[in-house]
């Protein structure tokens, strides 16, 4: 239950991606806008539900090619590469198709492509201002949800933006462990609704606000073998799945913005925020009566949450600044109780940018830890590099 | 109640065709809404169709490089009957993502009611072949048109037939507007002319090429650039050899535009002893650029005043 990958001589095909990238400057009919997305670094340690490795390490290396496929359709494609104990893997993170001409501000989408839930979710992670996403993502999400599915959004005729929208996901990477190997997951296993509104305040500031809810069919847990212990860490190297579920999970997000004069050319601040809380992920009673008792007494929290805040200043052209806070609390199945687990991250980063198109950044997390893989008081340095090359990307709000 | 599915797509689609065929032939008695991606261009939609409900993307004290395809603009797009855009690849980090976000089929393609200046005119500096070591350059060639008055003046007859294209009941009407602007631009062009003689074979220092069209029409030479490269903010090392530059003793001024910042122009300014110019990149870059005709006269009118 990966996310489909193809095991490949990476090298060989990368090359013959970068080849292609000389000539791509703007799309056309013969000309696809095509780019690729450079991530390299170094971390001292490890975070926890993260892709990066102790030591140096590529991230998503990804390459991307999009055009208008004709007057009604647009089409994407995103092939990250990746390098997993030695091995290139090859996924694919979007491969979508998009209506372009429907009426009404109806737009539909189809194949693989990033949920709509949260702010930060349908953003790619080379374009956050942090080398990981807040822990709450990493825990809820697997860092960014992107699956096979379908979606209808809607934006309002309004001068308040007001866009509201549905998807269906096949919801593979969104599975709660099978504990014995025999549970029958449904086919469409995740739905989501989102909505989101915004608007500007005045000449420099601009903001959104959104509520999300994802429906996990198969988020719920099964009640564990009293032999079988602690699953969700077996998971610990599938870092593409969540690996918190719950059969609902509510996000509420913020966002704004300030520039001065709405000028982002030397100055701007983004500050952020998101709450996750996921619920209904407790196996359900099957009427041992032995164990009433018990459950009353030990069962902690119905719920997981996790939240983040935070600020990105950049403060000339060249460099920003950001801060961020994050914690989850998560519950964490141990034969026939859960043990409530914590994790929270103060981070600081300081990026350089040498133009539009690079970026290094260095980034100092403390985490601290209640019960989450060992951690109680542990400090991560990552020093990275992001470098696009190719067509130009999107400033997405 | 049974309703027979394959009619209904079938005429649901036929509806669907028609409205996209005709696109926005009825909007005619509602007021066209348009949507400028600049300033500039809104003035020149406000010049023919002054009816129209018009929406400046952009203001003057804005990069329209670096715009972000903010939730306002979304909102806006989505309501738009036709969107003008400088084009030749300037909004190349925006105008996609509003496209796609904002689902509005009338503003997807030129065809419909996509305007793009650039590809109206001949525009300067084209290159065959760019590689971003050159900075953050377009192949397309210089976007930044609204200082060349008769490529303007090009730019304003194709944006009357696009106007009469997708709203061809008020068609007389643009045409009409388009005659009295194109009466009153080629009147000022001589006017403006004969009052920027001075400034013919003068020399400046300037920051970006936003000027490029400017200093062409009127005969200035723009020797120096305040970036090192198209998009790379202005270094020590480069202001010093701009400086050095500086001291030939034959420039008139450093120019910048309303959304620059003018800490690398004021370094230099203070040590090679030359004004700073802060001209208005666009309507509404200064108190008096309230048009296109007042933009231009206050342009002028700032660069003589530096002799």
């Amino acid at each position: 239950m990966t996310i489909s990958t193809m095991r490949l001589t990476g090298v060989a095909a990368a090359c013959a991606f970068f080849s292609i990238n000389a000539y791509a400057e703007d799309s056309s009919l013969t000309n696809p806008a095509i780019s690729a997305v450079l991530d390299g670094y170094y971390q001292n340690t490890e975070r926890p539900m993260s892709e990066r490795v102790e030591g140096f390490g590529l991230g998503h290396t990804e390459v991307a090619m999009s055009a208008n496929i004709d007057d009604m359709f647009y089409g994407k494609l995103t092939a990250v590469i990746e390098v997993h104990d030695g091995e290139t893997e090859l996924g694919l993170e979007e491969a979508f198709i998009q209506t372009m001409a429907m009426p009404y501000g109806l737009s539909m989408r189809a194949g693989r492509f990033l949920s709509d839930i949260g702010y930060l979710n349908n953003q790619h992670v080379h374009t956050d201002a942090f080398s990981d996403r807040p822990a709450a993502y990493r825990a809820f999400l697997g860092s960014h949800y992107f699956d096979d599915g379908l979606r209808v959004s809607y934006v309002a005729p309004t001068d308040l933006y007001w866009t509201m929208g549905a998807e269906a996901f096949k919801g593979d990477s969104m599975q709660a462990a099978d504990e014995h190997g025999e549970r029958d997951y449904k086919t469409i296993g995740v739905y989501t609704a989102f909505t989101k509104i915004g608007g500007d305040a005045g000449v420099n500031g601009s903001w959104q606000a959104g509520l999300s809810y994802l429906r996990n069919e198969n988020g719920r847990m099964t009640a564990e073998e009293h032999d079988d212990h602690a699953a969700v860490q077996e998971e610990h190297d599938h870092s593409h799945s969540a690996q918190y579920t719950g059969e609902n999970t509510y996000v509420a997000d913020f966002v704004y913005k300030w520039a001065p004069n709405g000028n982002y050319k030397y100055q701007h601040l983004t500050l952020s925020g998101e709450y996750f809380r996921v619920t209904d992920f407790k196996p359900l009673e099957e009427g041992h009566d032995d164990h009433d008792e018990h459950d009353h007494d030990d069962a902690g929290k119905d719920y997981q949450d996790g939240w983040y805040l935070s600020g990105v200043y950049q403060f000339s052209p060249k460099w920003s600044a950001g801060v961020r806070y994050g914690q989850v609390d998560t519950q964490l199945m141990h034969d026939d109780h859960f043990d409530p687990q914590k994790l929270k991250e103060t981070e600081v980063s300081l990026a350089w940018h040498h133009s539009h198109f690079s970026t290094v950044r260095l980034q100092y997390t403390n985490q601290q830890g209640t019960n989450f893989d060992g951690i109680e008081d542990d400090n991560v340095i990552t020093l990275q590099y992001v470098m696009t090359l190719g067509a130009h990307g999107a400033h997405q709000f | 109640m049974r309703i027979n599915s394959k009619q209904f797509l079938t005429g649901g689609l036929k509806a669907l065709t028609l409205t996209l065929a005709l696109g926005t032939a009825n909007s005619a008695v509602a007021g066209l809404n348009i949507f400028a991606c600049e300033p500039e261009y809104a003035a020149l939609a406000k010049e023919l169709a002054p009816d129209a409900r018009i929406y400046s993307a952009t203001t003057a004290m804005q990069d329209p490089h670096q715009v972000q395809a903010r939730p306002s603009l979304i909102a806006k797009m989505r309501q738009a009957d036709l969107a003008v855009c400088a084009g030749a690849d300037l909004e190349i980090g925006w105008l996609p993502m509003l496209q796609m976000k904002s689902a509005n089929a009338k503003v997807r393609s030129t065809d419909q009611g996509l305007f793009f200046a650039a590809e109206q005119i001949d525009t300067l500096d084209q290159m065959s072949s760019v590689d971003r070591s050159m900075g953050d350059v377009h192949a397309k060639g210089n976007p930044h048109l609204q200082f060349d008055p008769r490529r303007l003046l090009g730019v304003a007859e194709a944006l009357t037939q696009k106007l009469a294209q997708i709203d061809a009941d008020s068609a007389a009407e643009y045409k009409a507007n388009f005659a009295s602007f194109s009466e009153r631009w080629s009147q000022a062009i001589p006017r403006w002319e004969e009052k920027a003689k001075p400034l013919q074979g003068k020399k400046v220092i300037a920051y970006h090429s936003s000027f490029k069209y400017l200093y062409n029409w009127l005969g200035l030479e723009q020797v120096a650039d305040l970036e090192p490269k198209p998009g790379i903010p202005p270094s020590s090392s480069h202001l010093a050899g701009l400086l050095n530059r500086a001291k030939q003793g034959d420039i008139l001024a450093i120019i910048i535009a309303s959304y620059q910042s003018e800490r690398g122009a004021d370094w230099l300014g203070e040590r090679a002893d030359l004004p700073v110019i802060v001209l208005p990149m666009s309507v509404g870059g200064n108190d008096d650029s309230v048009d296109l005709f007042s933009l231009y006269d206050s342009a002028i009118d700032l660069l003589l005043a530096a002799q």
